[in-house]
C-alpha cells in the first residue's frame, strides 16, 4: 500500500488535500480505536513536515515558486488554514512549530501576483480571535503569536485586531510572568503600533482617550522594570512618528503625561531615563506649552537642569547632546504664565 | 542526573513547568555574581523540588536593544525538545535581570574540562561519543532551519552521567525568521536567492570562512565548520591557532584551506606531544573543514561517518572523563578565588563583545587590520572583563583578547620578567603587549603556568615559537603597511589585494549608509520642529494677542 502510494509523487495541491482530511479527522473527538488514532495523527505531522519543505526547501533543494503558489492556491482555496489553527492543540511540539512555519510562510506567497492570503483572512478575520486569545494558553502562545505577527502584516487584519476588543487584553499580555511569552505578546504590540502608519494613526486619533489612559497606568507606571522600559522606548517611536503628529502634539500637551515622564527620568535605571528623555524633549520643545506645563516646568527648573547636568550616555552621540542642549535652553528660557 | 530523566519524561507537547515564576528563596551553592557582571549562571535547589536547576541570570539594563535578542534566545530554548539540546525549564525577569531556568548539568562545559583536567586533548573514544551527540543535536537543529552558530567545547555541556547537550542560543538563528527580516511583503527575493544569513556572529577560532566573509551568506554548512573545530578542540586541547590573535587566525583561514599538518605546523610551542589519530577522524575532520561550505557533509550524513561507528555510549565517558574530574565549584576556586563566574558567563560576555562587534558595524577584516595587535596602540583602548584576566581563562581571554591583550597580563607581564626572553621581547619595543600574550600562550596550558611558577624550558621553547610566528607576522604587517601605501609587494599579494578592495568597498558603502541616515535623522528632527511650531502657529498668534 505505502509502496503504491511512492511510486506516483504527490502534487502540491496533493499533499494539501491530504492534509486537510487528516485535520478534519484529527479535529473529530478521539474514538475508541486509539491506535490507528496515533498512526493518523503521525500521519498528518508528516505532511505538515512536507508541506513547509515544499515552501522553504531543504538542504539538497531551494523552493520553488510554482510549487509553492499551487501549495498557496489549494491550501486558501477551502477551509484549511483554520482547521490548521484549530487542530493545532492536537499536534505535537514538532508539528506545531513546522505549522506555524508553514502559516508565516503562506502569507508572504502570491499567487498571480496577488497575496491571497490576505483575501482569506479578511473573509475569516474571527480566526484572529483564536490567534490574539493564544497568548492566555501557556503551551500555544508562541506558537499562535508567531502566526498572528505574521497575519498583522496584512493591513486590513491589523486594523481589524487594532479596533477589536482585543486590543485592551495585549496591556496584560504583556506582563505576563513567562519572559518568552510576554515578550512574544510585546513583539507583537509593538508591530501592531508601528507597521501600518496610517492604520495607527487612524486608530490612535479615534481611540486617544482610552489608549494613553491604559498605556500610562499600565505600562509606562508598571512596577515591572521591563514593561517600563519597553512602553517608554515603544512610547517615543509612535510619538516621533511624523505620521503621528497630531497625536503628538495632543500628547506632549497634557501635564499628567508630562508628570510621568518625569517620573521615568528619575529612574535609577540609565537606559530608561534616556528612553524617557526622548519623550520627554517633546514638551520642553514644543513651542506652544499649555501655561499648566510651563508651570511645571518652571517650578522643576533647577531640579530639571541639574539632573542634565550631569545627563550622560555611555558612548558620544552628537545629536543627544544638541537634543540635550535644546531642552536645557527651552527650560531655562521659560517665564511662568498666567493663565488667561 | 536526577534533572536529565525527569525532562525526558515530560511530554512534548507540553511546557507547564512545575518552576516557580518568581525568585522564591532559593539555596544557592554559590555566591552570587559581580554586580557588574551582564550575566551570571549558577546552580540553584528551588523550593517544593530537589532537582537542582542553573539559573542564568542577564542585566537587562546593560543591554540597549528592545530585547529582541533575548526573546528569540528564550523561544528558541522553550521551543526546542532534544535530549542533546539544553532547554529552558521557564524565564523569568527579576527587575532587571532576566533569569532563565535551565537543567543543570552538574560537570560543567568541555571546554571547562579539558582546560582542568585534559589539556592534552581527550582520547578519541571519548571524542567520538561527545561528538555524535553533539551532531545529534546540530541535526535537529538544522532541520528546524535553525543555526546554532557557536559551536564550541565551551558550548557543549556534560552531566555527571555522561550525557552531553548543547548550549547557549544566544547567536542562534533561524533562517527561515531572518530571511524576512528587510524583505517586504515581496515574495521575490525569497524565492530566488536561499535561505542565507549574512551577519557575522559567533566566536573567531571556529567560525567558518563564509561566516567571516558573508557577503555572499552562509546556511547550516557554518556549524559543521565549527564543529570540525571544535573536533580538533577536543583532540589537542585548544582551538587550532589559538596561539594567535583572532584575527591573524581569521586571515590565515581564508587564506588558506588548513587540515591537521597545518595545525600541526602552526601549534607551535606544545606540540612536543606525539599523539596519533585514526585515519577515520582525520578523515571526518577533514570533510568538515573544507573551505566550500557546498562540500561539506550535513550533520545528518556526518552521523553515518565511520568514526561514529562502534560509538561508545554516555556511561564511558562518565568513566573515563569524569573520574576524578573535580566538582565545577572546585574548578571555579581553582580559577582564582576571586571569580563566582561560570564558564558560561565568559561566555556569554564574549559573546556580547562579539555582538557589539556586529552591531557597531565593524567585520573581521577590518578587525584584521584595525585591531590586529601589531598594532598596540589600539589594544589599549579596549575593555577588560575581569572575570577573563584571571589566569584559568587565559586560553578564553585570548579568542577574544584582540583588542584586550596587554591590560590582561598583568600577572603573565609578572611571569615574562624572569624569563630569559625578557630581551627579546624588549627588543621588540612597542610589541611587547604581543610579546607577552604569545609568551603566556605557549604554555598553552595557561592556568599551570601561573599556578606553578615558570618553567624555564617551556618559556624558552615558548619564545622561540614565537620569535617565528612574530617574523612571519612582521612579514604580513609588512605587507599590509605596504598595500595601505599602494605599493606593490611581492607577488602573493593578489588575493589580499582583493580583500582589501573588498574591505575598502563595503567600508565606503558603510560610510554612504551612515551619512544617508545621519541625514534623515536630520531630516527628521528638523520636521518635527516645524510641526511642534506649526501645530500652534494658528492658535498661538490668537492667544499671542490676549497674551
Amino acid at each position: 500500500m505505502k509502496g503504491l502510494f511512492k511510486s506516483k509523487p504527490r502534487t502540491p495541491a496533493d499533499v494539501v488535500r491530504q492534509t486537510r482530511d487528516l485535520l478534519i479527522y484529527a479535529q473529530r473527538s478521539p474514538d475508541s480505536r486509539e491506535s490507528k488514532r496515533e498512526e493518523k495523527m503521525a500521519e498528518l505531522s508528516k505532511n505538515i513536515r512536507e508541506l513547509k519543505c515544499i515552501l522553504y526547501g531543504n538542504s539538497e533543494s531551494e523552493p520553488v515558486s510554482e510549487a509553492c503558489a499551487q501549495l498557496t492556491q489549494e491550501f486558501f482555496r477551502e477551509n484549511t488554514l483554520r482547521l490548521l489553527i484549530m487542530c493545532l492543540p492536537k499536534l505535537n511540539l514538532e508539528a506545531r512549530k513546522d505549522a506555524t512555519q508553514v502559516v508565516a510562510n503562506l502569507q508572504r506567497q502570491q499567487v498571480h501576483s496577488k497575496l491571497i492570503a490576505s483575501d482569506y483572512l479578511e473573509a475569516n478575520i474571527d480566526l484572529m480571535d483564536v490567534l490574539i486569545q493564544g497568548y492566555g494558553d501557556t503551551d500555544m502562545a508562541l506558537h499562535y503569536g508567531a502566526m498572528l505577527r505574521e497575519c498583522i502584516r496584512h493591513q486590513s487584519v491589523a486594523r481589524y485586531v487594532l479596533e477589536s476588543e482585543h486590543m485592551k487584553k495585549f496591556f496584560d499580555y504583556i506582563q505576563l510572568p513567562n519572559f518568552d511569552i510576554a515578550a512574544d505578546a510585546a513583539a507583537t504590540f509593538k508591530e501592531l503600533m508601528t507597521r501600518h502608519k496610517s492604520t495607527v494613526a487612524d486608530f490612535l486619533s479615534k481611540n486617544y482617550d482610552w489608549f494613553f489612559a491604559e498605556y500610562n497606568s499600565k505600562l509606562l507606571e508598571s512596577s515591572n522594570y521591563i514593561t517600563r522600559r519597553q512602553a517608554v522606548k515603544l512610547l517615543g517611536d509612535i510619538l516621533l512618528d511624523r505620521s503621528n503628529s497630531a497625536v503628538m502634539t495632543r500628547y506632549v500637551s497634557s501635564r499628567d503625561n508630562l508628570r510621568i515622564l518625569m517620573n521615568l527620568l528619575r529612574e535609577s535605571s540609565k537606559s530608561i531615563q534616556i528612553e524617557a528623555f526622548h519623550v520627554f524633549k517633546l514638551f520642553a520643545a514644543n513651542q506652544n506649552k499649555p501655561a499648566d506645563i510651563v508651570g511645571i516646568l518652571v517650578a522643576n527648573r533647577s531640579k530639571l537642569l541639574r539632573l542634565f547636568a550631569d545627563f550622560k550616555i555611555d558612548k558620544e552621540d552628537e545629536q543627544f547632546e544638541a537634543d540635550k542642549a535644546q531642552v536645557v535652553r527651552e527650560i531655562a528660557a521659560l517665564e511662568p504664565k498666567e493663565l488667561s | 542526573m536526577a534533572a536529565h530523566e525527569v525532562q525526558k519524561q515530560e511530554p512534548s507537547t507540553s511546557r507547564k513547568s512545575p518552576f516557580p515564576l518568581a525568585p522564591t528563596p532559593t539555596k544557592s551553592s554559590m555566591r552570587s555574581a559581580p554586580a557588574s557582571a551582564p550575566s551570571s549562571t549558577k546552580p540553584c535547589v528551588p523550593p517544593s523540588t530537589t532537582r537542582v536547576v542553573a539559573i542564568k541570570s542577564i542585566d537587562l539594563d546593560r543591554s540597549r536593544s528592545d530585547f529582541d535578542a533575548f526573546r528569540r534566545e528564550t523561544k528558541t530554548m522553550s521551543l526546542l525538545s532534544h535530549p542533546n539540546i539544553l532547554s529552558a525549564h521557564c524565564s523569568f525577569t527579576v527587575d532587571r535581570r532576566l533569569w532563565v531556568v535551565m537543567p543543570f548539568m552538574s560537570a560543567g562545559s568541555l571546554q571547562s574540562i579539558i582546560s582542568s583536567s585534559f589539556p592534552n586533548g581527550l582520547s578519541e573514544p571519548c571524542i567520538a561519543v561527545i561528538l555524535k551527540e553533539t551532531l545529534n543535536a546540530l541535526s535537529y537543529l538544522h532541520d528546524q532551519g535553525h543555526l546554532h552558530r557557536d559551536i564550541k567545547a565551551g558550548n557543549i555541556l556534560m552531566d555527571s552521567d555522561g550525557s552531553v547537550k548543547l548550549a547557549d542560543f544566544g547567536v542562534s538563528a533561524s533562517v527561515y525568521e531572518r530571511n524576512y527580516l528587510g524583505t517586504s511583503s515581496s515574495l521575490s527575493s525569497s524565492t530566488t536567492s536561499s535561505y542565507r544569513l549574512t551577519d557575522v556572529a559567533g566566536t573567531p577560532y571556529w567560525m567558518a570562512p563564509e561566516v567571516v566573509h558573508s557577503h555572499n551568506g552562509y546556511g547550516c554548512k557554518a556549524d559543521i565548520w565549527s564543529f570540525g573545530i571544535t573536533a580538533l578542540e577536543l583532540a589537542h586541547g585548544g582551538p587550532p591557532l589559538s596561539n594567535l590573535p583572532p584575527s591573524k587566525s581569521l586571515l590565515l583561514k581564508i587564506t588558506k584551506r588548513f587540515n591537521f599538518s597545518d595545525y600541526e605546523k602552526h601549534g607551535g610551542a606544545d606540540k612536543n606531544k606525539s599523539k596519533k589519530f585514526s585515519k577515520s577522524f582525520k578523515d571526518m575532520v577533514g570533510l568538515c573543514l573544507d573551505q566550500d561550505p557546498n562540500k561539506r557533509p550535513s550533520a545528518e550524513k556526518l552521523l553515518k561517518h565511520s568514526f561514529f561507528k562502534n560509538c561508545k555510549g554516555s556511561d564511558f565517558l562518565a568513566k573515563n572523563v569524569l573520574g576524578g574530574l573535580p566538582s565545577v565549584e572546585e574548578r571555579f576556586r581553582v580559577l582564582g578565588g576571586l571569580k563566582s563566574e561560570d564558564d558560561e558567563d565568559e561566555d556569554e560576555s564574549a559573546r556580547e563583545r562579539v555582538k557589539n562587534r556586529r552591531i557597531s558595524g565593524w567585520n573581521f577584516d577590518e578587525d584584521g587590520l584595525h585591531l590586529n595587535p601589531v598594532f598596540p596602540t589600539e589594544s589599549s583602548d579596549s575593555v577588560v572583563d575581569p572575570t577573563e584576566s584571571a589566569s584559568g581563562s587565559v586560553v578564553k581571554m585570548v579568542r577574544f583578547g584582540g583588542e584586550t591583550i596587554i591590560p590582561l597580563s598583568s600577572e603573565s607581564h609578572e611571569s615574562c620578567l624572569s624569563s630569559p626572553g625578557r630581551v627579546a621581547e624588549e627588543e621588540r619595543g612597542d610589541e611587547s603587549g604581543e610579546s607577552s600574550l604569545e609568551s603566556n600562550l605557549s604554555s598553552l596550558a595557561g592556568a599551570d603556568s601561573i599556578a606553578v611558577g615558570v618553567d624555564r624550558e617551556a618559556m624558552v621553547g615558548g619564545l622561540t615559537a614565537f620569535m617565528r610566528s612574530l617574523d612571519e607576522q612582521r612579514q604580513n604587517v609588512g605587507t599590509l603597511i605596504g598595500l595601505l601605501r599602494g605599493e606593490e609587494v611581492g607577488e602573493v599579494m593578489m588575493s589580499r589585494e582583493e580583500q582589501m578592495g573588498q574591505v575598502v568597498d563595503r567600508l565606503r558603502v558603510e560610510l554612504e549608509n551612515e551619512r544617508e541616515r545621519n541625514f534623515q535623522l536630520e531630516m527628521e528632527l528638523e520636521f518635527l520642529r516645524i510641526q511642534i511650531s506649526g501645530a500652534y502657529t494658528t492658535t498661538g498668534s490668537a492667544t499671542g494677542s490676549i497674551d
